[in-house]
């Protein structure tokens, strides 16, 4: 079941409160040639447009600042851990610094 | 065993004389060239239950279509398990913005793994086929679904109109006729 799943462990995701947010975040990030792959957020990440921007650790620091640069930051971001579960690594509420 | 040659043929007319050729004598040898009409010939004949043993000729291909399979032979190319297929004519999901419609059609197909039941076939059509080819962000979903065993194909006349026949990625090539039999089959057609 893990490998047919978008999400493989590690990968971070970035979800949004709003689905134009998430577009232009998309457009924005793909303009730039970051790797960003725009997927449903799965259950376990209840968000309110159900999108997620997936993308790996390399380019967590680049896509952040660009984001940030934008004014597009998301509302969370997580990594994919071992058992299917996500453990939040940066949260725009909190403003924990993003590794 | 006669022997056709469906060389230097566009699709569908391989496809069409080797089903005739069938219907008339039950089995039949055909040169082909390599590409789509190979591919074509060989699945249309496969999922009609029909052992294909294909050689590479001087000049082309050589498929040998010969009646029933034997149960220690397994056509690559027989038929999926379940009987839904997915017709997918746009490469937006209903109507609308044209940016909400390709947002949607990728959503959908993501998450089509995440659900239990697969379709065994998807055939794309129409702007559907720019889904399959360079540059879509659909390829990763769709190599993970063919992997899983369902059936991509992109309608070869619309790749060839849109001018990216060359630019495939995911799954092969087909032609209206397979697309109208299975239309036409016991199948559960869906359409996007």
């Amino acid at each position: 079941m893990e490998n047919r799943t978008m999400i493989q462990e590690g990968h971070l995701l970035a979800a949004f409160n709003s689905a134009h947010r998430v577009m232009k975040a998309e457009d924005v990030l793909k303009k730039l040639g970051l790797q960003v792959l725009l997927i449903p957020a799965p259950r376990a990440l209840s968000t309110d447009c159900g999108l997620a921007l997936r993308f790996s650790d390399e380019e967590n620091f680049s896509i952040m600042q660009a984001l940030a640069w934008e004014k597009l930051l998301p509302a969370f971001v997580c990594r994919r851990i071992k058992g299917g579960k996500y453990e939040i690594i940066w949260n725009n509420d909190e403003n924990i610094p993003s590794t | 065993m006669e022997t056709i040659d469906c060389r230097n043929m566009s699709c569908p007319a391989p496809v069409i004389s080797v089903k005739r050729a069938l219907e008339n004598l039950g089995e039949v040898c055909v040169l082909l060239d390599d590409g789509a009409p190979r591919e074509n010939v060989a699945r249309f004949a496969g999922n009609r239950g029909f052992m294909v043993r294909e050689e590479r000729g001087d000049n082309g291909w050589v498929l040998t279509i010969t009646a029933g399979t034997p149960a220690n032979v397994k056509s690559p190319y027989a038929s999926k398990s379940g009987n839904v297929v997915f017709l997918i004519t746009s490469d937006r999901l209903g109507e609308g913005p044209d940016e909400l419609g390709r947002l949607l059609m990728k959503n959908f197909i993501h998450s089509l793994l995440e659900t239990g039941e697969l379709p065994y076939r998807m055939l794309f059509l129409n702007s559907g086929v720019r889904l399959t080819t360079e540059g879509s962000d659909l390829l990763e979903a769709l190599d993970k679904l063919a992997g899983m065993g369902v059936e991509i194909l992109s309608c070869g006349l619309c790749l060839d109109f849109f001018g990216i026949k060359d630019k495939l990625v995911s799954g092969g090539t087909t032609n209206m006729l397979t697309i109208v039999e299975t239309i036409l089959s016991n199948e559960r057609v869906i359409r996007l």
